[in-house]
């Protein structure tokens, strides 16, 4: 356990260390974040916000078997996977940050929420883990008319930083996000793309990326489902690689304007109001209406409530393209690649015998 | 004449064939895979040697089902293929006209949508094994019954009972509560029989397209309870081709056969004394990472032929 931890925990001290002038430059308080759930959506805005405000962020390490473990273990049993993901993620962080990242979004569109659990991580977090360092769970809720800026203000505050800090942060971690999204948009997956951004080398990995499709040009598959489902490669089995691997690139929601996937979700009949159930139906309705795709596959975690829902307007949709071969995988705690594999394999040779 | 070998390696069972240019089946066998593959690869094997008239040339291999890449690795096969691809294959040879495939193994359930004798949609049961032949094993032994027997009973009720299929753990519940409350084992197993058809077809068929003809294949099309039960279902005739058990094996023959004469090169088979070599499997735990990878090794007299299980493939031979 690191010593400066007490320091930091204390509200009265950190306020010392910063009106003191103490010529003693103090080190700078931690922050982790676990790489789960939203992180493969929002880590660089993140990242950036906290960085510019002087933290050192720290993130957990890829999903690995003692995570998921630990996660088994302490979250509530009936959970999805990837919020158990969650907990082990929270659990390898505890004992080395002065400070967890859990914001509780509840909404982070004006017209839709996130998920059920994501809104009551933080206490569910709370509720479970005994030995954890203090939450920053700043609410987002834009639904509710607060403006992101606003929850990152509040944010700031409690880590005592002025206002003019603050704003500064959040304007460089804006465009920071942006960079980010503009890279997936050419192709890159959220680590790539973080990569790419880190190395300031996007050039060398767009044309990578597009050097792979190239290669690949034989079969493309496209990819549905959350964004924790789709990169976190331990819980899905390294699909998208997998795939890579039997000669198909791969294209995801993350990889195109947002805007395609509200004008295409908009076709359903009545408003959908998950921001991610969403961009999944809205990607999906444009993979099967001229995507250019040679196969739909969705990655749906078993216990999702909402997606128990969706995966069916997409089973829908592929009901009306059957030239467009769909298939669903749903993931748990298999640790076996079997399954996967099997199912995979079979989905490019359907496609490849049909192709003949 | 010429031979291919087809070999099946399941979680429960493992099959082998060969059959002829004509892809006429010459001899097979059907063995427990009883927790151990590679000596049931080797037993199969030696078995099936022995059932072959004369010395016949393999001139093709290929390797289906969850243990395909391990059988591969000690036989020297030409293709690896999926089980879905593999029973699809055989099922059109068979039954050319066929549009839709039933396939019930030891673990898995699969549903296969064929037209014009080519794929265009299949689906395997999810996370659970609920109604596959381990279950209806299981129930067989805790009613004293061999598994061989239980369609027989199936057909033998007069009024199934209503046991709930969703989930076998509930069925069984459900089948003990029947029995203690007087119903005989005709109606329970017929009724469940019926249970594991409607879980199947609301479960694993859900949402596809079923026209005739259906075709009901694998370790359970055995059971003439189930294939009963299918047909009362779906009101159609269901046909259980004659090597309903074999037909991954087939499949991956023909496959392997199609493979090498495009491929234009000799087999990779490495010939029936693999059944006689000293292979082994050892496994270990890496402690490299966090992954603690369970490892798995293969080796020959000794000497580690091939590794698999680590995440990372840094232990790859």
């Amino acid at each position: 356990m690191k010593t400066r931890k007490s320091a930091a925990h204390s509200r009265s001290t950190a306020k010392q260390c910063r009106f003191s002038g103490s010529a003693v430059r103090q080190p700078k308080a931690s922050v982790g974040i676990p790489r789960s759930l939203l992180y493969y959506h929002y880590f660089p805005l993140w990242k950036s916000f906290f960085e510019e405000l002087g933290l050192e962020v720290v993130l957990s390490s890829p999903t690995n078997k003692k995570i998921l473990e630990n996660g088994v273990k302490k979250a509530v049993d009936d959970i999805c996977l990837p919020v158990k993901l969650c907990f082990g993620h929270v659990m390898e962080l505890a004992d080395k940050v002065d400070y967890l990242f859990v914001p509780r979004l509840v909404s982070v569109e004006e017209d839709a929420f996130t998920c059920p659990k994501l809104i009551g991580l933080p206490d569910m977090l709370r509720a479970s883990l005994d030995k954890i360092p203090p939450l920053l769970d700043t609410c987002f809720d834009l639904k509710a008319g607060i403006s992101p800026y606003r929850s990152f203000r509040e944010l700031g505050r409690k880590l005592n930083r002025s206002s003019r800090t603050i704003r500064r942060a959040f304007e460089k971690a804006e465009q920071r996000q942006d960079e980010f999204r503009k890279a997936m948009q050419k192709g890159l997956t959220p680590s790539e793309a973080m990569e790419a951004l880190k190395t300031k080398n996007e050039t060398r990995l767009t044309s990578a990326a597009s050097e792979r499709k190239t290669k690949n040009e034989e079969l493309r598959i496209a990819l549905i489902g959350r964004p924790y489902n789709l990169y976190d490669g331990y819980l899905n089995m390294n699909l998208m690689e997998k795939l890579r691997q039997l000669g198909s690139s791969v294209i995801t929601a993350e990889m195109l304007p947002s805007s395609i996937m509200e004008k295409e979700a908009s076709r359903w009949r009545t408003e959908i109001f998950w921001t991610f159930g969403r961009r999944m139906v809205g990607a999906a309705f444009h993979f099967f209406n001229g995507g250019e795709v040679d196969g739909v596959i969705s990655c749906i975690a078993f216990e999702c409530g909402p997606d128990s829902l969706l995966g069916v307007l997409i089973e829908d949709e592929a009901e009306r393209h059957k030239d467009i071969p769909y298939m669903s995988l749903i993931l748990d705690e298999h640790s076996d690649e079997t399954g996967v594999v099997t199912r995979v394999e079979a989905f490019l040779d359907m496609i490849r015998r049909k192709k003949r | 004449m010429k031979g291919y070998l087809g070999i099946d390696v399941g979680s429960v069972t493992t099959k082998m064939v060969v059959i002829n240019e004509e892809n006429e089946v010459i001899a097979d066998n059907y063995l427990r895979t009883g927790g151990n593959p590679v000596k049931v690869v080797q037993d199969g094997l030696k078995d099936i040697e022995g059932r072959l008239d004369q010395a016949m040339p393999m001139e093709a291999v290929g390797t289906t089902g969850s243990g395909r890449y391990l059988a591969a690795t000690l036989v020297g096969a030409d293709i690896i293929k999926n089980e879905i691809t593999a029973h699809a294959v055989a099922a059109s040879y068979f039954i050319p006209q066929v549009q839709t495939v039933f396939e019930i193994g030891g673990q898995d359930s699969k549903i296969i949508i064929i037209r014009d004798q080519v794929v265009v949609d299949f689906a395997m049961n999810t996370v659970c094994a609920a109604g596959t032949g381990s279950f209806l094993d299981h129930q067989a032994a805790r009613l004293n019954l061999p598994i061989e027997e239980f369609g027989e009973y199936a057909l033998r009720a007069h009024n199934p009972a209503r046991i709930a299929g969703r989930c076998t753990v509930f069925a069984e519940t459900d089948m003990v509560h029947k029995q203690q409350t007087g119903h005989n084992r005709e109606d329970i197993i017929a009724g469940l029989c019926q249970a594991l058809v409607r879980n199947y077809l609301n479960n694993v068929a859900k949402g596809k397209e079923l026209l005739p003809p259906f075709v009901f294949q694998g370790g359970v099309a055995a059971n003439r309870g189930i294939k009963a039960a299918f047909e009362s279902e779906l009101e159609q005739e269901v046909t259980v081709p004659p090597h309903y058990v074999l037909m991954g094996a087939i499949g991956v023959a023909i496959l392997a056969r199609e493979e090498t004469a495009l491929r234009g090169e000799k087999t990779r088979f490495k010939s029936f004394e693999v059944a006689e070599a000293d292979y082994r499997t050892s496994s270990f735990q890496c402690s490299d990472c966090p992954n603690s990878c369970e490892v798995v090794q293969l080796s020959l007299n000794d000497e580690p032929l091939s590794r698999w299980g680590s995440r990372c493939r840094k232990w790859e031979v």
